[in-house]
């Protein structure tokens, strides 16, 4: 590990835990509910200290809704890439460790899934489903298992044929405590470098979906503030490069904790 | 330009002539400048594209993206005009029986299609018959009673009614639904599925080109159109911009002459404003006129009580709406017909201030009081997805009834969906409608206040409200010959709408062009942007 | 044979082309509202008997069975059917969008596949200096930028302030070009999309070049040549670009579906006329021949792409027999 890489994790861990300790705190940084119509409309940043970002084109505070939006982006960014995950682990294990026909149908099932652009796939999904923070999650979760899916089957595959699970078989376990109590954790390692990118993507996916109005309207996202904004650019941009910066900084925090971590596993692997 | 144009002129209650004059007196307007009054021919408008509509045939779907192209094609028999209310296009002029079962229309003289073919009565009838009466989204109502139209010359077409139609209903209908298709095109095809709709064919003064899906509208000079002179414009393109903002920059750096319908967001009108060679241009759509409504759910039984309806009203500040989210190009609404509407308009009816203490102890004295958590009951809201100001009044209407104890949670869905939810499922408790004011109580406003509509009618009464009185009034004005008659009893409608409140009318607004000052003649009519811009110019 | 690898990974995607049609049929009928429900909200009015007629006109009165059935019979023989919205042929109205989102993607992928290679080879090569950390550290940034907000800023600072490119659209309306002006006319328009599309996608292949680099740099090919005092030049290219290339191309591949992907909002926020926009029109018209189609489409593009690249990998590195990769989507 280089000391590059190193301090970007450091720094990346930083600001993940800053993003976390805000959205933990929203309640108690910025009280009521951030799509409340409070202020002059269209405040700029640091004109008015009740509003130290100033206030979008209904008068709603945009520190609050950051604030908020934090809790919002990371939840759903967390929950899906976690939800994406468990399903891919679910599938891959099943493939990798029934094999044959199984094997065949859910590896196609997952490469007609990892075919469709993810986006397109996310995007009909929650137009269908309808914009609710729950329809968000579940449109990402279903349209971003696949790459953990393959990596985990490819990892069962090899750890299938090892001696305990061997022996395990030969102490009569049933098949499928074998697949997810003796195969699994032993392929769960490289899974943990997937983490930090599900996470980021989502994230990304959630405020693409966002802007193009799929947001839950009565929760304020980042993504939603940045769509807000979009029509207002010209007279106050600080209406979508706050909220976009705020995704940067949380999507890059994210990903290179997430590194740092798999580097750190990774070399405990190999040492 | 100057950048003092007052706020809340909008519609205003304003007469349009009046309207314009008073843009004309602040600076607003680029007809205004004292610059070359003589026309100029030549040039290329380029616009802000609307909606890219499926069908552009205008005489089927009578909708204001359809006219926004289709209005330079194809001509309807009158078009509506500043000073003499109604200006002949194809009709040169008309008159009603005294029975109320026929109406004569005189056609105009020397018209010919794009194609060179003669323009004759046999149109008008095979429009009026086969198009508007069957298949127009409006038509189907107001040609309900139409029998038959006769053709005694080339020139003449008389319309028969089943049951007396007043000629008032027809004249102000005209402007929408009379677009007049030619039939010797059409006819033996199956209309609905004719290649004319995606490239309208007509009498007007552009000749349609060519549609380039998401990229442009291209329409040219009908070198042979039957107003000498006229065109001025070479072409009309118009083009397809992302968004309000790509709009917005796209007339300062000059790319398009002019956005209409509001494309540009009002927060940015100011700023364009002040840009030199932009002008803000209120006015130019008085004929189509927005209501922005709660729409109420009656099969919710707190909703069916009249105390909770109006203390809802009571709950809403129009105001403050009509500052922060029209930043006041809109006016407060008293009742289903807007202020501007002269003709049928009365301000006497009962009205519900501001006033959510007054809204608080409606809620009480209705027997919902607040319970523990401060929430008295809680309700489901669908803002209507097409407008950004549909959206922010949702916005706006979940947090004043969060005030006053009801708890409001929003449902969005896409246009599709929304319509099934609202009008077939009627899966809402409130929503946020924004029903269009045709320039007669008859055409699409009385609808949504008749009982008895079959549910999958959009923007109709899907609010399980069925009064026998207000069924009567709305039954006995649309045969009432006598035009006064006629404006008494739908005076007597708004009255009984302010007292019933089945659903609750909140603000009227009108949309805004946007154009460079070298573009003349604009919104010079109160459907500027969807009637023909045969007299629009360019400054060079 | 690359016939014989080509027919059989044509194969491959039957299955996956069959999975996505019938997901898409589902899709659309659990959705609240259907064409006719957009069809009215657009223009504005209608009543019972005229949404009647029109779901007659449609077919979708039929049950379900029935509908299914029409729509599966109809794709069997390769008949893309009629789109709802733009009343016209599904095949007609991809056509005209497919281009321009293949144009956009491939100049995405490419650009994005040339510039990853250059700076992760440049950031390989100098490890550890500053040039590795700018670059690593920026494509990381740039990586975490949503794509759609990049564009907004690029059109603000670009098309409005500076006025050098134009605001959005894939070609100027009205002015009659040809030949080399017309090109130039379509790279000034491609220029912001393409730019924002490949700068967000840079970090991966930054990553991965730089990586490879390394383990080149590190391999016994590498440490020979170095002790048989070849010239730097030599080295660098020979010994630790050219190895290092081929996960970049494998990546690129498995990155053609996300890029489809992500040219939604970008099309969106150009006003750029392609398949990534009218997926999202025909969605919110319940078009659903059109969705079907878009999504057939768009998967056949991706399984193409990847055939084409799995072509170039063996090129690149004969050693790979047919088909078999081992490298997954990222890392």
């Amino acid at each position: 590990m280089t000391g590059l890489m190193r301090a970007t994790g450091v720094v990346g861990a930083a600001i993940l835990l800053a993003l976390l300790a805000l959205a933990l705190a929203a309640d108690q940084i910025a009280p009521g509910d951030p799509l409340r119509m409070v202020g002059r409309p269209l405040l700029a940043p640091f004109a008015d200290a009740r509003f130290p970002l100033g206030t979008d084109q209904l008068g709603r505070d945009i520190w609050a809704g950051l604030v908020h939006g934090a809790r919002v982006s990371l939840t759903v960014g967390a929950v899906a890439a976690a939800a994406a995950i468990c399903v891919g682990i679910l599938v891959g294990t099943l493939a990798g460790f029934l094999g044959g026909l199984a094997d065949d149908v859910l590896m196609r099932v997952t490469e007609a899934v990892q075919t469709i652009p993810t986006f397109l796939l996310a995007l009909a999904l929650v137009s269908v489903l309808g914009a609710s923070a729950v329809n968000v999650v579940i449109a990402i979760a279903l349209s971003s298992w696949p790459p953990t899916a393959r990596l985990v089957r490819a990892e069962v595959l090899r750890v299938r044929t090892l001696d305990y699970v061997d022996a395990a078989r030969v102490a009569g376990r049933a098949p499928l405590a074998i697949a997810f109590l003796e195969v699994l954790p032993g392929a769960l390692q490289p899974v943990v470098a997937l983490i930090g990118i599900t996470v980021g993507e989502a994230i990304l996916v959630e405020s693409a979906l966002a802007f193009l109005g799929l947001s839950d309207p009565n929760l304020q996202s980042w993504g939603a503030m940045i769509a807000n904004g979009r029509a207002t650019l010209r007279v106050a941009p600080w209406l979508v490069i706050l909220p976009g910066i705020a995704i940067a900084l949380a999507v890059l925090s994210v990903s290179l904790t997430g590194d740092s971590l798999a580097a750190r596993l990774g070399a405990r692997r190999r040492a | 330009m100057d950048r003092h144009f007052s706020r809340r002129t909008g519609a205003a209650g304003l007469r349009g002539s009046t309207l314009l004059a008073l843009a004309a007196a602040t600076g607003l307007g680029a007809a205004a400048p004292a610059m070359a009054q003589t026309p100029q021919r030549g040039g290329t408008l380029i616009a802000a594209a609307d909606t890219e509509p499926r069908n552009l045939n205008p005489a089927m779907v009578a909708s204001n993206g359809v006219f926004y192209v289709s209005s330079k094609v194809i001509e309807p028999l009158a078009e509506m005009d500043y000073d003499e209310g109604l200006r002949p296009v194809l009709a040169t002029g008309w008159e009603g029986s005294e029975d109320g079962l026929s109406i004569t229309f005189t056609l105009r003289e020397g018209v010919r299609w794009h194609d060179g073919e003669p323009f004759t009565s046999a149109d008008v009838a095979f429009s009026a018959m086969e198009v508007w009466k069957p298949l127009q989204n409006l038509g189907r109502s107001i040609f309900a009673n139409l029998e038959a139209v006769d053709t005694p010359d080339d020139l003449t077409a008389v319309f028969r009614f089943s049951e007396p139609t007043p000629v008032q209903l027809i004249e102000n209908a005209l402007p929408a639904v009379s677009a007049v298709l030619p039939r010797h095109l059409y006819e033996g095809t199956e209309i609905a599925e004719n290649p004319l709709n995606a490239a309208p064919l007509g009498t007007g003064p552009f000749v349609f080109a060519e549609h380039r899906p998401g990229e442009f509208y291209r329409l040219t000079r009908n070198d042979d159109y039957w107003a000498e002179g006229l065109p001025y414009l070479d072409a009309i393109v118009q083009r397809v911009l992302p968004d309000a903002g790509a709009k917005a920059a796209a007339l300062e750096t000059g790319d398009i002459h002019l956005t209409a319908f509001s494309a540009v967001p009002l927060t940015d009108m100011a700023r364009l404003d002040a840009i030199d060679g932009v002008s803000v241009i209120p006015g130019g759509y008085e004929g189509i006129t927005y209501h922005i409504t709660v729409e109420i759910n009656h099969r919710r039984e707190e909703l069916a009580n009249p105390l909770v309806r109006q203390a809802l009203r009571h709950a809403i500040d129009t105001d403050f709406l009509v500052d922060v989210v029209f930043l006041g190009f809109a006016t407060p609404s008293t009742g289903p017909v807007p202020s501007s509407a002269a003709d049928f308009y009365t301000d006497d009816v009962p009205t519900y201030d501001f006033d959510p203490a007054r809204a608080e102890s409606l809620l009480d004295e209705a027997g919902y009081p607040r319970g523990a958590d401060g929430t008295r009951f809680s309700l489901r809201l669908r803002p209507a997805p097409w407008f950004a100001q549909t959206r922010d009044t949702g916005d706006y209407v979940r947090q004043a009834l969060q005030e006053v104890g009801i708890a409001v949670e929003l449902v969005t869905a896409d246009p599709g969906g929304h319509i099934r939810a609202v009008y077939t499922e009627h899966d809402f408790d409130l929503a946020i409608g924004s029903p269009v004011w045709r320039n007669d109580p008859a055409i699409s406003t009385t609808i949504l206040f008749r009982g008895g509509q079959p549910a999958g009618v959009p923007f109709a009464n899907q609010y399980g409200y069925d009064d026998p009185e207000m069924n009567a009034l709305i039954d006995a004005a649309a045969t009432e010959l006598d035009r006064d008659a006629r404006v008494a009893l739908y005076h007597d409608f708004q009255r009984k709408v302010a007292e019933d409140l089945p659903i609750l009318n909140l603000v009227d607004f009108t949309f805004i062009t946007v154009a460079r000052d070298e573009l003349q003649n604009v919104a010079n009519n109160p459907r500027w942007a969807t009637s023909s811009w045969a007299d629009t110019w360019i400054a060079q | 044979m690359p016939w014989r690898f080509l027919g059989r990974r044509l194969q491959q995607a039957v299955p996956v082309l069959l999975i996505v049609a019938v997901g898409v049929f589902f899709l659309l009928e659990i959705a609240e509202g259907d064409a006719v429900d957009a069809y009215l909200a657009a223009t504005g009015a209608g009543d019972a008997g005229l949404a009647a007629q029109l779901r007659e006109q449609y077919g979708l009165t039929d049950t379900l069975a029935t509908r299914f059935l029409t729509y599966a019979t109809r794709l069997a023989t390769l008949d893309l059917g009629h789109s709802v919205a733009f009343d016209r042929p599904v095949l007609e109205v991809i056509a005209t969008r497919l281009p321009v989102t293949l144009m956009l993607m491939g100049s995405a992928i490419l650009v994005s596949g040339a510039l990853g290679v250059i700076l992760g080879g440049l950031a390989g090569w100098r490890r550890g200096g500053p040039a590795d950390l700018t670059i690593t550290v920026t494509a990381l940034i740039l990586n975490a930028m949503p794509g759609f907000w990049l564009g907004l800023l690029a059109i603000i600072l670009f098309a409005v302030k500076l006025r050098w490119l134009p605001l959005g659209g894939i070609g100027s309306i009205g002015a009659d070009l040809s030949g080399l002006a017309a090109v130039l006319d379509t790279v000034r328009h491609l220029l912001l999309p393409v730019g924002t599309l490949a700068l967000t996608y840079l970090a991966l292949y930054v990553r991965l070049m730089r990586a490879a680099m390394i383990e080149a740099a590190d391999s016994g090919w590498t440490l020979a040549a170095r002790a048989r005092g070849l010239p730097e030049r030599g080295i660098v290219l020979r010994h630790m670009a050219r190895p290092a290339l081929l996960p970049v191309v494998t990546m690129l591949g498995l990155q053609a579906g996300a890029m489809l992907g992500g040219s939604v909002v970008i099309e969106t926020v150009f006003a750029i006329p392609g398949l990534g926009r009218l997926s999202f029109e025909a969605v919110t018209q319940r078009d659903l021949p059109l969705l079907a189609g878009i999504l057939l489409a768009g998967t056949l593009v991706v399984v193409v792409v990847n055939i084409l690249i799995d072509l170039l990998y063996r090129r690149l590195d004969p050693r790979v027999g047919d088909g078999v990769r081992a490298t997954e989507r990222r890392p």
